[in-house]
């Protein structure tokens, strides 16, 4: 396919990408909501279709595969089945992604973005990063969606029912869908761009690590010794093997070790925020320290109910 | 004969949709009212980059984008912690989640 084909199918489906945006987050005033939701799906799915279109190697010059190199792909490898779970997880985060950020109820957008972590874990196994897999499962999903699931219960008013038209407003309606939808896919179309562009991305020979085999032989040789002290008298067997928790453990304490204390100092440092921050006595807008109306008048422009009364 | 579509799975593939979750993530933060909504958006951005990193650490066979996404997983816990303590005050302080009811912050 021509170069300018591929770009003109890019932009094209850009526009279209963002117009199904605008039609999914709803605005008073504006075609959006409810009853355009399913127009927006549509043109949401053709968009993907058409970017989806454009990276089948059908077209393109120079198919970039994942190559195998020495016994990476035996270890870590992608078979040809793994292209449908691509697809499975991508249009699945890609969907709750949308839905993240379309839902009216803040405890759903929170459940919908778990349905992220899940894919996007599961484009990871795809990739071979089994250990990132887990810990994003167990970090966002575990630790830190169920934080946002506290925050959610503490900080919200109760309401009569699910339905749009019982939630407030500032939860029905988006604030610029257009302006938004532009800027965002505004980037979207420039990083597609150097994404198709054919010789953007070489593959970095000198930065390849060394491969699992050498990684056994040169870093980790008394690892059958170890095992087998670890067993007892008894002859096993111990697999020796090094897969990606290894690699990644070795990559994070040889390369990074300044990086991993300053990430406890950073911890260390947000745990003790986070405690100051609730610890810290807000006054209540009903309350007597805020009824002076001068401090009102200073705070808010528009005037309190009491001062006029 | 199989088709090539079938068989080859290419960087690209990835780098696509680690744009296009932080595109959605940006346009989220942009247009979303709600601050816990809006905080989730940074997640989803987050969630773009870190698939981005893996995708690239598997196509130049590097370890050293997936450690990079253990430390993006720390900031993310050390904001999600912060960001949400603050949300939590500035809701008792006004008693919504509306980020318009704060516009009088802006100069």
């Amino acid at each position: 396919m021509p170069e300018s084909l591929v770009q003109l199918i890019l932009y094209a489906a850009t526009v279209l990408g963002a117009a199904a945006m605008v039609l999914l987050l709803p605005a008073p005033g504006k075609p959006g909501g409810t009853s355009w939701r399913p127009l927006g799906a549509l043109l949401g799915a053709a968009t993907l279709g058409g970017f989806w279109l454009l990276m089948s190697p059908l077209w393109l010059d120079r198919p970039r595969e994942l190559e195998p190199y020495g016994d990476a792909l035996t270890v870590t490898g992608l078979d040809p089945g793994a292209m449908a779970f691509y697809y499975v997880f991508s249009a699945i985060g890609i969907v709750s992604a949308v839905r993240v950020i379309t839902h009216h109820r803040p405890v759903y957008a929170a459940l919908w973005f778990v349905l992220v972590i899940l894919s996007s874990a599961g484009l990871f196994l795809v990739l071979a990063a089994e250990f990132m897999a887990l810990a994003l499962v167990m970090i966002y999903g575990g630790a830190i969606l169920v934080t946002y699931m506290f925050v959610i219960m503490l900080a919200s008013q109760p309401q009569a029912s699910d339905a749009p038209e019982d939630t407030p407003d500032f939860e029905r309606y988006a604030r610029e869908p257009l302006w938004a939808s532009v800027a965002g896919f505004l980037l979207l179309a420039v990083l597609l761009t150097f994404i198709f562009d054919g010789d953007a991305v070489t593959r970095n020979v000198e930065a390849m690590a060394i491969t699992n085999a050498e990684v056994a032989e040169q870093l980790l040789p008394n690892r059958a010794q170890i095992a087998a002290v670890d067993g007892g008298g008894d002859v096993i067997t111990v697999d020796t093997a090094v897969g990606n928790v290894e690699r990644v453990g070795l990559d994070l304490f040889m390369q990074n070790p300044l990086a991993i204390e300053l990430a406890g100092v950073i911890l260390l440092l947000s745990l003790i925020g986070a405690v100051v921050i609730a610890k810290t006595d807000v006054p209540d807008p009903g309350s007597d320290e805020n009824d002076d109306p001068a401090v009102r008048a200073a705070v808010d422009p528009k005037p309190a109910p009491e001062a006029q009364a | 004969m199989e088709l090539p579509i079938l068989t080859n799975l290419t960087l690209a593939h990835f780098l696509f949709t680690g744009a296009v979750l932080f595109t959605l993530g940006l346009i989220g933060f942009i247009s979303r009212r709600n601050l816990i909504v809006m905080f989730l958006c940074t997640e989803l951005m987050f969630q773009g980059v870190c698939v981005t990193l893996v995708a690239f650490s598997r196509y130049h066979l590097n370890f050293s984008g997936q450690t990079f996404v253990i430390f993006v997983l720390t900031i993310a816990a050390a904001e999600a912690a912060l960001a949400l303590g603050l949300v939590v005050l500035l809701f008792r302080r006004k008693h919504t989640l509306d980020a318009l009811a704060w516009a009088s912050m802006k100069g």
